[in-house]
């Protein structure tokens, strides 16, 4: 059977008629798809990101985040591998990684005309001329298992402690929050304060090594880790912070974070706008619904971290900032590559 | 009688020319051999070209350290020596379960297959997240053992050797037993019983004729189970983590972390030579029967 697929000029009018009609009658035959956006980000947060941030701002905006979790690190390589076509718009790391992302040229700025919550945030989270923002201040400690452990860990040289052979997890150096581990040996290693510790690293792996007999793992997957940790297969995990820890603690888990003696850590998160941003002027309502009171309100109560926006207040139990101590993040970016590199040769 | 040459033979009808036999080959090849170009050849010679140069031009600098120092020579191990326990562990428990698989009947026979077969339709990363769960403290393995008093108390199984040897078994294992019970199903059994009326025993009739006649399965799996583990990542990164690198590992840090795609390039090239000469000595070992 042959069809003739020759319209006449009053087929087409019945056509374009029935269409009209129809589109009146359907309207959702019309409504685009809601616009698609990458977002990249760490891999812990990818829970709760999913289930209570994202709705938020899905249905605010009618968009939908394809959500790329994995380490800041990762990202920053993809970053630099896509700089030509950029997949993802916008991106979410930590301060160091920030900090080459902008010297590299893969972020732009974001300015208060286009992501107006920017000007209701706390002095100190708009950085580098709003190349990035903080849109979350989580703090780190040690978390613990409180089915293994009555009492929390007093002091960081409580993960050395010979009781807890092959009991303990630390991240490994290519996630940020493994500097904490190294910065406490540093600390331990000089007994100077974290202040000026900080720069001796030699000291600080040489403290590192002698954890090697109390290692149960070292992890580059957090959720993996948390997961023994709930176990109770690991006992403590160095370094970890309260945007993972808390949430599970708050979920029933035997879990909790503990500020050793000497303090504990301020862990800034940043989100910025790649550049080339393949999503364009949504990457800007994006970012400014991540700093808007209604996800700053979810994000403090259910993971744990004090809000950037000064509408919004610090939850209940969030230690006192003055007691955070934050480090010196230039340095950090600057020397991080070859930190990787030896912690992976001494580590192993 | 004249001197006239014969006329040719006429060619028959269907058989066309050589040279356009060839040119048809060629032109039914070209499309494949276009994807194998374009897929497989380019792409290992930009990797190749990769791993010999950095910011200053051509370069055995990565090579240098890869094979020049103890740590990287230590990675190289690590992989050479997870890939031979798996393999000789595999042929243990395979050529063995081959048989059983081959001599079975019926429902059993369909019941051991489908044991072997589902298994590949579950995802690496979940069988090796398993193993974990299984290796724990409270897990499966530890309270069998404690339960039969083989153990007091549970004993550390997770991020050890053991574990990555293991679950490095567990999941390349029917790469092993598939080629060798493909040659062992098509065996006569009657070949075991003529040896035996010529006078040899149950070992001698096993060594000088069975092995013989399934080495091609046995060098088969061998080759595909050892190139699968000298390059897996999943598995290790998993089972072990960080403390055991390996040249998979090593190239996946190379290229997302440290920032040196020229040097996992480098590390990319010897996986590779490692892997084609265990599959070039297995095909030649399959010419040669068995004779290197």
């Amino acid at each position: 059977m042959v069809f003739d697929l020759r319209i006449s000029r009053r087929s087409a009018l019945r056509l374009g008629a029935g269409a009209f009609a129809g589109s009146l009658a359907m309207p959702a035959i019309l409504r685009a798809a809601p616009k698609e956006i990458v977002v990249g980000g760490p891999a812990g947060a990818a829970k709760y990101f999913n289930a209570d941030v994202f709705p938020i701002i899905e249905k605010a905006l009618d968009v939908k985040i394809l959500y790329e979790g994995t380490n800041s690190l990762t990202n920053l390589q993809k970053m630099q591998a896509d700089k030509a076509s950029p997949k993802m718009s916008v991106v979410i790391m930590d301060d160091p990684v920030m900090l080459p992302a902008a010297a590299s040229g893969l972020i732009t700025p974001i300015a208060a005309s286009t992501v107006p919550n920017l000007a209701k945030l706390v002095p100190g989270t708009i950085h580098q001329d709003g190349m990035w923002a903080n849109y979350q201040r989580p703090w780190a400690g040690i978390a613990y298992s409180t089915k293994r452990m009555p009492a929390a860990p007093k002091s960081w040289a409580t993960l050395w402690e010979p009781k807890y052979g092959q009991k303990i997890i630390v991240p490994s150096l290519q996630n940020t929050e493994g500097f904490w581990v190294l910065l406490a040996a540093a600390h331990l290693e000089t007994g100077k304060p974290y202040k000026e510790a900080q720069y001796d690293i030699d000291a600080a792996f040489r403290k590192l090594k002698s954890l090697k007999p109390n290692l149960l793992n070292v992890y580059t997957n957090a959720p993996q880790a948390i997961n023994l940790l709930e176990q109770g297969e690991a006992w403590m995990i160095g370094g970890q912070f309260s945007a993972y820890t808390l949430i599970r603690k708050a979920d029933g888990s035997p879990i909790d974070l503990a500020i050793p003696e000497g303090g504990g850590f301020s862990m800034p998160s940043g989100i910025a706008k790649v550049a080339g941003a393949p999503a364009g002027t949504t990457s800007d309502a994006v970012i400014n619904a991540f700093l808007s009171p209604e996800v700053q309100t979810v994000l403090a109560t259910k993971a744990f971290v004090a809000p950037t926006n000064s509408t919004v207040p610090t939850p209940a139990g969030y230690p006192d900032a003055n007691s955070l101590f934050a480090p010196d993040w230039a340095f950090i970016a600057k020397e991080r590559a070859g930190w990787v590199e030896r912690w992976i040769k001494e580590m192993s | 009688m004249s001197d006239r040459a014969l006329p040719a033979p006429a060619t028959p009808a269907m058989k066309p020319a050589p040279d356009r036999e060839r040119r048809l080959a060629l032109l039914i090849a070209a499309p494949a051999v276009l994807v194998l170009v374009g897929l497989f050849a380019l792409p290992l010679v930009k990797l190749l070209a990769a791993s010999l140069t950095d910011a200053t031009g051509l370069t055995l600098t990565h090579y240098a350290k890869l094979l020049g120092t103890s740590y990287y020579l230590g990675v190289i191990w690590n992989s050479l020596r997870l890939a031979l326990v798996t393999t000789l562990i595999a042929l243990a428990i395979g050529y063995p379960a081959a048989f059983a698989i081959a001599r079975a009947r019926g429902w059993v026979r369909s019941a051991l297959l489908a044991s072997l077969f589902l298994p590949l339709a579950a995802s690496v990363i979940v069988k090796a997240f398993a193993w974990t769960i299984l290796l724990r403290s409270d897990g499966l393995v530890n309270t069998v053992l404690v339960g039969i008093g083989i153990i007091d108390e549970p004993i550390r199984m997770i991020f050890t050797e053991t574990a990555l040897f293991v679950g490095s078994v567990n999941i390349f294992l029917p790469f092993m037993i598939l080629p060798i019970y493909t040659v062992v199903a098509q065996f006569d059994g009657r070949l075991t019983e003529a040896a035996a009326t010529l006078g040899a025993g149950p070992l001698e009739a096993f060594v000088k004729v069975v092995v013989p006649l399934t080495l091609p399965g046995v060098i088969a799996g061998v080759a595909l189970v050892f190139s699968l583990s000298v390059s897996a990542y999943v598995v290790p990164t998993l089972l072990i983590g960080e403390r055991y690198p390996t040249l998979s590992t090593t190239i996946a840090k190379a290229y997302l972390l440290a920032r040196q795609p020229e040097f996992g390039a480098a590390a990319g090239v010897v996986l590779l030579a490692i892997a084609i000469a265990v599959v070039a000595l297995s095909t030649r070992l399959g010419r040669t029967g068995g004779k290197a």
